[in-house]
């Protein structure tokens, strides 16, 4: 009998134009599970597709939208990068995101008609916001890495129930002391002097790309040249010879949760401010964990997450346009996207076996790895 | 002081009553969950599972009229799903904490895609019948052990049938001493014959099974409908639930009706009138959960493999 057979090799690691190769591959099969899950809708998938890439690219409303959520990708993603970097399997940027949706909501309320921060001008204003922000996410983040570091807790845990307390907490605020009157659990609407400016009039693109981008620029060369990026790497990586080379392993992960909270933060900053100018309840809508999506998709590297993040939000905007015209679920794209990350982790099975083709001799241990 | 006293004491059996009923879902997923920590894999995609479990359980029991149809669809879904998640942490040995996270994502998306292309074209939100408590007779009238436990719905005693279950095969059986060694130490448990990988494949399954069953049994016996957030949070609560309790099948049931109580807690105040806001009452389950693993209330003595893939020699 004559069957495919794959055999068993010292692991290798794969060369750059494999690694290429894969991801190609991987993306290529995603899609083609994406088109089969137009199939039932009755639409041409390639023209789905088609009106997808267009607009979320291609038009100028489509485009602003398509940044706007390119923004808090990247800090989430750039947040993601940084924790886990460092060997911190942190999950819970949901809810630093929340957290600093709520604190810049906070800040920004003062500066109201009779408020105590009335007078301050603009960049100011925003300034001090963004810096409320990203202290009670880097301290949300930091309370986890210290309980890891000092008690030995379960940060992959812990993070994840962090989530479901800043959710409460946000939907506490909306529906109580920050609520502004009105049917909807709201805050009221925010003093212009603490928007983030648009990119151009009349647009509804605001600056919240540019500070994602100045963010990705400073994570990249803090990860690239500096002692403080390299040590984190270091502890990452091993976190018992970092100790070894003189590293306070425990420092240096708390430092970087502090930073990773700090980051995710911004991304809620860049909603509240940037987008709906005012605190509401659901307004993340899963921000928290897409942003590991992307910063996988993007090697956990700072361009990486960029790139990916603007890849990836034109895709949501695309398919949330899809869905009002043809009832296609928008959550096509969120099967794709997750289906690439699991068949590039799969194809890593390739480092281990070697295809050998269809043959009629068998050895016998090759098959199954333990 | 002494009212406030007699109001307390009267809300605790309640409290327990319902906590139990909240509890149940959770405690299957965990006993579950279980045997894939004890192997040393930490199934954090069993969020995932449960949610495809409760979507299959609701789909089939409402396109069959039958809800063991549907309890049985769910449960073939929780393995079919960890045979893949299995694959991805013990063949692939890709990073568990990874896989569990995107599994998540895909089996909520999927979820959303599968309800929107089935029950799409129906007009409103759409409503099974939930199993009827089983009646004992004369059992069931009995104070305090009657509403406890003999005025339950069918599931609740292959529940708890599985748990007890589960503690003989993983504390005395020789399979169970297999299992616990792989999670301890697969290399000493490869060198004496067990074979690691199948092990950790079974256990997995196992897990899966009753994830799947779990949510089936959270749509099933409880709500009745299906959403995507059906299942909020319950499969991480009984990530953190296996941890509070050791590892070990009862002190995990246990757990798992702590956290039911607390989950109880706001629905019986507020049916009192009490003024507490909700949003802080419904965060007390994962307040706890926090703390219990926080690492504050002592170290927890974790299978000394979990979350390490095993590579063969």
């Amino acid at each position: 009998m004559s069957r495919p057979w794959f055999v068993k090799r010292q692991a290798v690691r794969a060369s750059a134009v494999q690694q290429a190769a894969r991801l190609l591959g991987a993306v290529l099969a995603a899609t083609l599970v994406g088109l089969l899950l137009f199939l039932p809708f009755d639409v041409n998938p390639l023209q789905a597709y088609w009106t997808m890439l267009s607009d979320a690219f291609f038009t100028v409303r489509g485009l602003s939208n398509t940044l706007n959520k390119t923004a808090p990708l990247i800090l989430v993603g750039l947040a993601t990068v940084v924790a886990w970097r460092a060997g911190f399997g942190y999950l819970g940027f949901e809810g630093c995101l929340l957290l600093g949706a709520v604190a810049s909501t906070s800040v920004a309320l003062q500066a109201l008609p009779g408020g105590p921060l009335a007078a301050w001008p603009w960049p100011l204003l925003v300034l001090v916001c963004a810096m409320a922000a990203f202290l009670v996410g880097g301290v949300w983040a930091g309370v986890v890495a210290w309980l890891r570091v000092r008690y030995g807790g379960n940060e992959v845990l812990m993070s994840l129930m962090s989530n479901y307390l800043a959710v409460f907490l946000l939907q506490y605020l909306v529906s109580g002391p920050l609520r502004a009157p009105g049917d909807l659990p709201q805050s009221a609407r925010l003093p212009i002097s603490t928007w983030l400016p648009y990119l151009w009039d009349g647009g509804r693109a605001h600056a919240g790309i540019l500070l994602a981008l100045t963010a990705a620029l400073l994570v990249w060369h803090t990860m690239k040249h500096l002692r403080i990026g390299y040590e984190w790497v270091v502890v990452g990586l091993n976190p018992r010879a970092a100790s070894y080379g003189g590293i306070p392993v425990g420092r240096r992960i708390m430092l970087a949760a502090f930073f990773s909270g700090g980051l995710a933060a911004l991304a809620g900053i860049s909603d509240v401010l940037g987008s709906h100018h005012r605190l509401l309840d659901g307004m993340s809508e899963g921000v928290g964990f897409v942003g590991m999506v992307v910063a996988l998709l993007g090697k956990l590297s700072a361009a990486g997450v960029a790139v990916s993040a603007f890849l990836y939000a034109g895709m949501t905007v695309g398919a949330d346009s899809m869905q009002r015209q043809s009832q296609v679920p928008s959550s096509v794209v969120v099967i794709v996207q997750c289906l690439i990350i699991l068949f590039v982790l799969a194809s890593a099975l390739l480092d281990r076996y070697r295809w050998v083709g269809w043959r009629r001799t068998a050895t016998p241990q090759t098959r199954e790895g333990g | 002081m002494d009212t406030s006293l007699i109001a307390w004491s009267a809300l605790l059996f309640p409290l327990v009553v319902s906590g139990l009923q909240l509890a149940v879902p959770v405690m299957l997923a965990a006993t579950g969950e279980l045997f894939a920590e004890r192997s040393g894999v930490l199934n954090i995609g069993i969020e995932g599972t449960c949610l495809l479990g409760a979507l299959t359980g609701f789909l089939v029991a409402w396109s069959t009229g039958s809800l063991w149809a549907g309890m049985a669809a769910a449960a073939l879904m929780g393995v079919v799903s960890n045979a893949f998640l299995a694959w991805m942490y013990v063949t692939v040995q890709a990073s568990q904490v990874v896989v569990g996270i995107i599994f998540n994502l895909l089996a909520f998306a999927s979820a959303s895609y599968a309800y929107r292309l089935f029950m799409g074209g129906q007009a409103g939100v759409v409503q099974v019948e939930l199993f009827q408590p089983v009646h004992w007779g004369a059992l069931s009238e009995l104070p305090v052990v009657g509403p406890l436990l003999f005025q339950q719905i069918g599931p609740f005693y292959l529940v708890a049938a599985f748990i007890v279950l589960s503690y003989f095969v993983l504390f005395h059986t020789a399979w169970g001493l297999s299992l616990r060694a792989v999670g301890e130490n697969p290399r000493a448990a490869e060198a004496s014959g067990i074979r690691v990988a199948r092990m950790r494949y079974a256990a997995v399954l196992i897990g899966g099974g009753a994830a799947g069953l779990a949510g089936a049994y959270l749509v099933l016996g409880r709500v009745g409908i299906f959403r995507d957030n059906v299942v909020i949070g319950q499969g991480f609560i009984a990530l953190a639930v296996v941890i509070l309790g050791r590892w070990h099948p009862f002190k995990a049931a246990l757990a798992a009706l702590a956290f039911g109580m607390a989950e109880a807690l706001p629905l019986l105040l507020q049916a009192r009138g009490s003024t507490l806001p909700t949003q802080l009452l419904l965060s007390l389950p994962y307040l706890m959960t926090f703390i219990a693993i926080s690492g504050l209330l002592g170290r927890a003595n974790q299978p000394a493999a979990l979350l390490k893939p095993h590579l063969r020699e």
